[in-house]
């Protein structure tokens, strides 16, 4: 009934909001039903539509009865009686007894099997490891040094699992597309995993809980062909020139940084990238910040030990104004990566 | 007619230095009066097993999770000053049990000697604890030494637990056992304070002669109060200072 | 200036002498704030609950307006936090859980079993201050910075985060044994101050659903107060049975929060039964169908939803025997409430029916609680519950259940109690209106929030993708015909109570205790001891003049 109305391209990125995949998680069919993206589908969505179908008739047997009895024995005077004193009649309640038992043991028994279905991992499944932190991903591909964060490629018709960890809070790894959904719990190894059957992006949302941005704790998921897979489309860094290094800062920054920090100088969680580093003559130059290590204040200079400090360790050298909050650690950012971020750091001087 | 005169059930007292009791107006019989409160009582004690049920469940399950542990942290307590307790625990119910007898059956001065006796045994009891606590205290082993302290999460060190013999060393998550124990005995502790104290509020009525054979209710509730007491910690002894 | 009046009678005549009534006898704010009688601590309960239900729905008119674009309209995402958070903490623990016990239920419960008061006065006096209490601390704790941690205080989130979760987890702690006070005095009360001759199958459903309702609040609510003074504990020492960074459990924390959430969802929901089966035979003048059994479905209900908390955590990574266990339990859980439905259904089969407000809330309850309540068993099956966990399908399901059920049978209540309680009578017409209102614009807000939930919209969100803009757009303008409607309740109420026009002796013509006394009650309620002679809900002995009698 809706979903003509759900046919509005998606917004464009935007600093406000991640880069959001386009809307294919909801997609639907000429009957308005969610078309078959995943392996578990007929599973999942089976017993939702029959469960469905079953809600449709009790709802419509109730509320008909209800309607035919108001219209037929309205009262009409202030005596009136009832046109019937039946308490019981047992034959009835032993049919609306066993009707409704016998309705929730099939849901149960397919709700039952769909679920271990589920957790009986195939062999050939491709291992990948998902990273939870407040408030990003970052997910780790087989034999591959080179991670992704908040973007994430997936080849089609290969099983692919996750073991999930997160390093702070609880999140939940949830692909509406793909029908799945697990709970990371900090200090617990869990794991997840699926069949993609449909090219495209996909919504990767995080379903639990988990503070301040757990709304913005997203991540695009991209089912590829095989093709497209060999070329490890996750690794996109490249500094071999400067302007892709400032491209890959800036990158690096869409996918972890743009959600506590501004460019344009706003206060957001973190302090504003920009002013970080100033013009002076045709030089720029690292700005001077006032911080706080170990109890007292102290001036710094910004170059690439304080920056890679404020990345790796953020607790030891805290900006003045923001001693309250904190910034996760992102230790998994090499130097050449902190010297990319540097680049498009020093794009935003004045 | 108005609210009071509705029933005006009077319980007479048994003699002049004891105080007639009145059924509040809403009861027909004292009998239903009794049975009320009685009933209410135990439903209350019910809801005071229950919570002390999460926190045995807690037990359990940390104790599943971390055996070696609570074996390590079992031997860090003194079997015998837990065993001192339980018997001093033990008495005072006898004593309170003599308090309610007392009361049944109008003697005023037992009563109120029985009662002093149960408050005694719930002194000793907190000093004996109090002694227990501070060795803890004293080994860095006292969730609440420090008071309000923040966790540091680089270094993961709790202040509370700098456990300066190094006793837990060996053993993962070496604060858990204590965790437990304190909070455990802490909030049983809480309890015989209250008992203590309405135990004390139970002397101050039988010295005014309110209790008697005709009405001795208070006496008897607080009375399964304490006995409540004293059954929770029958089992948190064993538990804590002997399992292990 | 001196009047000469004869000495005879002070009452001229015209101008009645008024009754003296529960509400008059004594006057003055310490014959309130110090009263014992059931029926003043009901009344304050009632306005207290109420205003819980307005604060808390204005918290949701915020959450629905601010969702209106995918990136927020009003807050900032802290201050969106908070904001669901209030709204969750205020419905939960500050209206639903009390308002159909404690405030209707103290109204009613004595009545209708003939006595004076309930069995343990002073003590029900202690339960509303503790929850008064209780709100002063959530209302301290917003004060202090707020709390963002959702209702369900998931660890280890709610010991890190900075806020105020330790102010708001006394409030709770306070605000359980608020109710487990009440519930432990219900339970006494039925068991020892019934009147001679009412038999316990000859009391009023809505009273067996109360003493169901009793044994839950006394069995589970203990649980919470031990969890959240855990929580507290933790917060301030750090002993580390919920941080997983200290070698405790997240996972713990949820069975703990669950073993009593998911029963309290049922010390919610069954009051509302009571209220409902009440209703269905009063308006349709005919005996309850299948009495007993709904008697006993009660208490089957609260037996089972001990056993059932695990299915909240399908996603958490139990065991598969547990999943098993909790999966088939919560289906079981359904079939002594559709027993109920089937029977409120041929109950009003065939009746006399009365379309009058009170049976128009009724009858929209029926038909809102078969959609809330078939949407749980959607929930139940387990690979489902994976997609539509922390889903906006969950939140259209408890809003369908505990708004479109539970507040529709509080005002259900509310409205068929009203001339009890006051003696006067509310436009009948302005009640249809509001009552209509509030059920398109309720199902308005949540129809959509099943469709966008199933689409994997998911919950807590401050900003959207969106794709799912056009689901929430039209969920606000609902929202916001909704609040039009329990304004205008809010509105016609408070205007019958100034204009005073008098309800009759026995408004809707009921047959139960309540009725056998003047309307509204004097202070000890039966001017004599009532005898029950009758069968429950026996409508041939309805002495149909009291129907069209005015009150005096
Ligand atoms: C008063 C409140 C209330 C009530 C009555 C219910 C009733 C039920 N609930 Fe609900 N529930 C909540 C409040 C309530 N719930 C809340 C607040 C949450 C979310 C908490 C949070 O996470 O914040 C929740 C979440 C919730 C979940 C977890 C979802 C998730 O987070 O993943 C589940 C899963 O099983 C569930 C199931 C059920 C079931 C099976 C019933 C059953 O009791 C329903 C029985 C009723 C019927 C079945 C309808 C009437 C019968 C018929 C019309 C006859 C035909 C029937 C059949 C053929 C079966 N509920
Ligand atoms: C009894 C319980 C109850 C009730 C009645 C309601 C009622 C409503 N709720 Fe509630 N809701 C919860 C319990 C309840 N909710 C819980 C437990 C959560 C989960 C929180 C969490 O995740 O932690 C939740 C979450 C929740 C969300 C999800 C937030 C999120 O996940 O991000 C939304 C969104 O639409 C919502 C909307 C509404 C609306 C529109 C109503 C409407 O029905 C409200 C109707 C009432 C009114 C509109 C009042 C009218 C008032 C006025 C007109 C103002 C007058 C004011 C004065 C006189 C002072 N609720
Ligand atoms: C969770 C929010 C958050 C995220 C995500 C985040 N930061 Fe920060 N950042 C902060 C906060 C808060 C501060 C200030 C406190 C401090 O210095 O620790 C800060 C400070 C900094 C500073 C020092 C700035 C100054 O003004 O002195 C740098 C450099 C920095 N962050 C880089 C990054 C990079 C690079 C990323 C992404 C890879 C990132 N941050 C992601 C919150 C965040
Ligand atoms: Cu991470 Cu929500
Ligand atoms: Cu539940």
């Amino acid at each position: 009934m809706f979903t003509t109305l759900i046919q509005d391209p998606p917004a464009a990125a935007t600093p406000q909001g991640p880069d959001y995949a386009t809307g294919i998680a909801t997609e639907t069919d000429k009957w308005g039903q969610l078309t078959k993206l995943a392996s578990t589908f007929d599973d999942v969505d089976g017993l939702f539509y029959f469960t469905y179908v079953v809600c449709i008739f009790f709802f419509v047997l109730i509320t008909g009865a209800l309607l035919y009895s108001v219209v037929r024995y309205r009262r009409k005077t202030y005596d009136q009686p009832a046109a019937s004193n039946v308490t019981h009649n047992t034959p009835l309640e032993v049919i609306w007894t066993v009707i409704p038992l016998l309705i929730v043991m099939v849901m149960f028994a397919w709700g039952f099997k769909g679920s271990l279905d589920m957790t009986y991992v195939p062999s050939d499944a491709r291992q990948y490891k998902a990273t939870a932190s407040q408030w990003n991903w970052l997910f780790h591909y087989p034999n591959d040094p080179a991670k992704s964060r908040n973007e994430l490629w997936v080849e089609i018709g290969k099983p692919a699992e996750f073991l999930l960890e997160s390093t702070d809070v609880l999140h939940a790894f949830f692909l509406p597309s793909q029908r799945v959904k697990r709970d990371i719990v900090p200090g617990r190894y869990q794991s997840v995993w699926f069949t993609p059957t449909e090219l495209g992006e996909f919504h990767l949302f995080c379903a639990e809980y988990c503070g301040l941005d757990h709304s913005k704790m997203y991540a695009k998921m991209h089912v590829v062909t095989a093709e497209e897979y060999a070329d490890r489309p996750w690794d996109t860094f490249d500094d071999s020139t400067p302007e892709a290094a400032i491209k890959s800062g800036e990158s690096i920054y869409q996918s972890a940084c743009y959600s506590c920090h501004s460019v344009d100088g706003s206060k957001l969680t973190g302090p504003s990238w920009k002013g970080l580093f100033e013009k002076s003559g045709d030089q720029i130059v690292g700005a001077k910040r006032e911080v706080i290590a170990g109890g007292a204040t102290q001036t710094v200079t910004v170059d690439f030990d304080y920056i890679k400090e404020s990345i790796h360790d953020p607790e030891a050298k805290k900006a003045v104004g923001y001693e309250n909050a904190n910034m996760t650690p992102f230790k998994d950012l090499n130097d050449r990566q902190i010297k990319a971020v540097i680049a498009y750091m020093k794009t935003l001087a004045q | 007619m108005s609210h009071d005169d509705h029933h005006s059930v009077v319980i007479p007292a048994p003699g002049p230095e004891f105080k007639p009791h009145t059924v509040a107006h809403h009861f027909d019989t004292p009998v239903q009066e009794f049975q009320s409160a009685k009933l209410g009582f135990w439903l209350f004690l019910a809801t005071e097993i229950l919570l002390f049920g999460g926190l045995f469940a807690a037990y359990f399950y940390f104790h599943e999770q971390y055996p070696e542990t609570f074996v390590v942290g079992g031997k860090q307590l003194d079997w015998r000053l837990g065993g001192l307790n339980t018997c001093v625990l033990l008495l005072s119910s006898w004593t309170m049990a003599m308090g309610v007898r007392a009361a049944q059956t109008s003697q005023k001065k037992k009563l109120l000697m029985y009662c002093g006796l149960t408050v005694l045994g719930a002194a000793i009891f907190m000093v004996i604890k109090f002694f227990e606590y501070k060795a803890k205290s004293d080994h860095g082993l006292f969730v609440f030494s420090e008071m309000l302290g923040g966790y540091d999460t680089a270094t993961g060190q709790l202040p509370w637990f700098t456990d300066i013999h190094g006793v837990m060393a060996g053993v993962p998550h070496g604060h858990m056992f204590f965790a437990i124990y304190v909070t455990m005995t802490g909030i049983h502790g809480l309890h015989v304070i209250i008992g203590a104290g309405l135990i004390i509020w139970i002397m101050f009525g039988a010295a005014k002669g309110r209790f008697h054979a005709g009405y001795y209710l208070p006496v008897d509730l607080v009375g399964l109060y304490w006995h409540l007491v004293d059954l929770i910690w029958i089992f948190l002894f064993p538990l804590l200072y002997l399992v292990p | 200036m001196t009047t000469q009046v004869p000495p005879v009678e002070t009452a001229t005549p015209g101008v009645e002498t008024e009754r003296k009534t529960y509400l008059n006898v004594t006057k003055g704010f310490m014959s309130w704030a110090g009263t014992l009688d059931h029926k003043r601590i009901g009344l304050m309960y009632l306005i207290g609950t109420s205003a819980a239900l307005l604060a808390g729905g204005l918290f949701a008119l915020l959450v629905r307006l601010h969702l209106w674009e995918p990136t927020g309209m009003l807050f900032d995402n802290a201050e969106y936090n908070q904001v669901f958070t209030l709204h969750g903490v205020f419905m939960v623990f500050l209206f639903v859980i009390p308002a159909i016990p404690a405030a209707l239920g103290n109204m009613i419960l004595p009545l209708q079993l003939g006595a004076i008061d309930v069995a343990l006065p002073r003590l029900n006096l202690l339960s509303f201050y503790l929850w008064v209490t209780g709100a002063i601390f959530a209302i301290l704790a917003i004060v202090a910075g707020g709390f963002d941690t959702g209702w369900t205080f998931y660890t280890p989130y709610s010991l890190y985060t900075q806020q105020a979760v330790g102010l708001i987890g006394m409030g709770v702690f306070i605000l359980g044994f608020s109710s487990i006070f009440t519930g432990l005095n219900f339970i006494v009360t039925v068991h020892k101050l019934r009147a001679p001759g009412l038999t316990w199958f000859r009391m009023p459903l809505f009273i067996w659903a109360l003493y169901a309702t009793s044994i839950l609040q006394v069995l589970a609510t203990p649980v919470l107060g031990i969890t959240v003074l855990l929580v507290a504990i933790e917060r301030l020492y750090h002993i580390g049975i919920f941080d997983p960074r200290l070698g405790g459990d997240a996972v713990l924390f949820e069975h703990f929060f669950w073993f009593y959430s998911h029963p309290a969802v049922y010390i919610m929901v069954l009051p509302a039964f009571g209220i409902i089966s009440e209703l269905v035979t009063v308006h349709s003048r005919k005996p309850l169908f299948g009495y007993k059994l709904i008697a006993f479905s009660s208490l089957a209900i609260a037996i089972i939803s001990f056993l059932v908390w695990g299915h909240h955590m399908f996603t958490s990574g139990q065991s598969t025997y547990a999943m098993f266990a909790f999966s088939f339990l919560t289906f079981f859980v359904a079939i002594p409430t559709a027993i109920k439905e089937f029977s409120w259904v041929a109950t009003v089969w065939k009746g006399s029916i009365a379309l009058n407000s009170p049976m128009l809330y009724t009858l929209a309850f029926l038909i809102i609680f078969a959609i809330g309540g078939l949407t749980g068993v959607i929930l139940g099956a387990l690979n489902v519950d994976i997609h539509l966990h922390d889903t906006y399908f969950v939140v259209a399901h408890f809003h369908y259940v505990m708004m479109g059920s539970i507040a529709l049978a509080f005002f259900a209540g509310l409205h068929h109690w009203w001339p009890k309680m006051f003696g006067v009578m509310y436009n009948e017409t302005h009640a249809k209106i509001s009552c209509a209102l509030i059920f398109i614009g309720f199902n308005a807000t949540f129809i959509p929030q099943f469709i966008m939930g199933s689409r994997g919209m998911p919950r807590r969100y401050a900003t959207y993708v969106p794709d799912y803009e056009p689901y929430h757009k039209a969920s606000t303008i609902g929202a916001m015909v909704l609040g039009v409607g329990v304004a205008f309740m809010v509105y016609y109420l408070v205007v019958s109570l100034l204009q005073k026009k008098r309800a009759m002796e026995n408004q809707w013509g009921g047959v139960t205790l309540e009725w056998e006394t003047p309307t509204p009650p004097p202070l000890e309620n039966f001017s004599k001891p009532p005898v029950v002679t009758n069968e429950v809900y026996d409508y041939s002995k309805l002495d149909l003049e009291t129907t069209i009698t005015p009150a005096k």
